[in-house]
């Protein structure tokens, strides 16, 4: 009897240490490459500026703002605001009169992506020093404000980036915004396109 | 840990991680990523001081003073100057997501009731406390016929696989929705209501700072007569630092 209940403590104590270790020995150890010394870059502040154009109304300025964050070395998350301010007016609204007026003349728009780095390479300009470069493609969902009521609209794009250095990335980014929208009256809902052909500047944090 | 290992670590901590390189080499590539090329190698015994992490990448200074990008699974397998590991490959999402934030964003559709066919999107951020549960902020958008809502929560997941690369998660929250005033809808339209969710997820983990979830939620919500039901489902995207 005693035999069997010594058998069965050590069990539990060798089991128990077991678990102790399985919980406590990898963390102890995980931590050390993840350590706040290392200054971890991430995250990407960027400003863009380039022309829109709005479908059934004319091609206007427009600029925006992004965050990006890199999760590994082929996908990123980015969060896109960008606005042309008071678009003219449409062809139809020029025989007519205006359709919309005041903030309803703004074309707004925000969403959220996931992109792709496709293509990473070295960029050479004649210099030595090769510059590290990428061709992306991004996808997402977000919101068009344009004329009345707000859009779920869908952007798909490809862009181009460079790094000048360390720290300031070049971006050329072509990004259609596609949803669904009546804006000329009369007409029944219809698919619309709305491409943003921008340069922009991004810094790394 | 022992308490002499601690010190170590953190007078350690004040100078540059230094690190021995026990494979037989490391290779150095000029950028983040396995498609810049190799120009320098690192041999075994040698010494390496971290700099800068990029994703899955970090940035290396070797003894002779070549500056390059190695893979974090190259690394994993150096020594610090304490003896110990850097890191183990054996440590897997839920350890290493541990005490860390968490952004993303998710979209989908509603499946039934009043706003069956309406697209939602919405962003999120959390804060993971242990390596199996977390406290999630979130935000989204539901379009219908022609209006915009907006809905916000905030949930408590559940995730005991954490470890796991295909994990499963439970969804439970406390929110608000308020939608435009439009025609279609009796009940939900024109006011705040506020709504309890519940719902199952599925993470997949790709590398070690990127995860997929799929999520299929029911949200019970209160007006002011009785409760109505509404499913989503939603795909997100995820990135942890």
């Amino acid at each position: 009897m005693e035999n069997r209940f010594q058998h069965i403590f050590l069990i539990r104590a060798l089991f128990a240490s077991l678990c102790l270790l399985a919980v406590i020995a990898p963390r102890a150890h995980a931590q050390a490459l993840t350590s706040s010394k290392i200054d971890s870059e991430f995250l990407e502040i960027g400003f863009n500026a380039g022309i829109v154009t709005i479908e059934d109304f004319p091609t206007e300025f427009a600029w925006g703002l992004n965050a990006t964050f890199r999760a590994t070395e082929d996908f990123f998350l980015q969060v896109n605001y960008m606005q042309a301010a008071d678009v003219a007016l449409s062809s139809r609204e020029k025989a007519q009169g205006a359709y919309y007026t005041g903030s309803n003349r703004d074309f707004t728009q925000y969403d959220f992506l996931l992109g792709a780095n496709i293509f990473q390479g070295e960029f050479f300009s004649g210099q030595p020093q090769a510059r590290l470069s990428s061709l992306y493609v991004v996808a997402g969902v977000g919101e068009v404000s344009f004329g009345e009521g707000k859009h779920f609209a869908i952007t798909a794009g490809l862009g181009y980036r460079i790094a000048f250095n360390r720290r300031y990335v070049f971006t050329l980014d072509v990004r259609d915004y596609i949803y669904q929208a009546s804006l000329t009256s009369g007409d029944d809902e219809r698919t619309v396109n709305n491409i943003y052909l921008s340069t922009g500047l991004s810094y790394l944090f | 840990m022992p308490t002499s290992l601690v010190q170590a670590a953190e007078s350690a901590a004040e100078s540059l991680l230094s690190l021995e390189v026990i494979d037989s080499f490391v290779e150095v590539r000029t950028g983040p990523g396995r498609g810049y090329p190799v120009f320098y190698v690192i041999e075994q015994g040698e010494r390496v001081d971290v700099l800068t992490r990029r994703t899955d990448w970090y940035e290396v200074k070797s003894e002779s003073g070549k500056v390059g990008w190695a893979t974090s699974a190259q690394l994993s397998r150096t020594l610090q100057a304490s003896g110990e590991p850097a890191d183990l490959p054996t440590v897997s999402f839920g350890d290493y997501q541990k005490n860390n934030w968490r952004v993303g964003f998710a979209a989908g559709e509603f499946s039934n009731g009043e706003l069956e066919g309406s697209d939602t999107f919405s962003a999120t951020a959390s804060y993971r406390f242990f390596s199996w549960g977390s406290l999630e902020g979130e935000w989204g958008k539901v379009f219908s016929s022609g209006t915009a809502g907006d809905f916000y929560s905030l949930n408590v997941l559940l995730e005991p696989f954490s470890r796991w690369r295909f994990s499963p998660e439970l969804i439970v929250g406390r929110g608000k929705l308020s939608l435009g005033e439009q025609p279609n809808l009796t009940a939900l339209g024109g006011s705040d209501s506020s709504f309890t969710n519940y719902g199952l997820g599925l993470n997949y983990y790709l590398g070690r700072n990127f995860v997929i979830r799929g999520e299929y939620l029911r949200y019970s919500v209160s007006t002011d007569n009785d409760k109505v039901n509404l499913d989503s489902w939603k795909i997100g995207f995820n990135t942890f630092f």
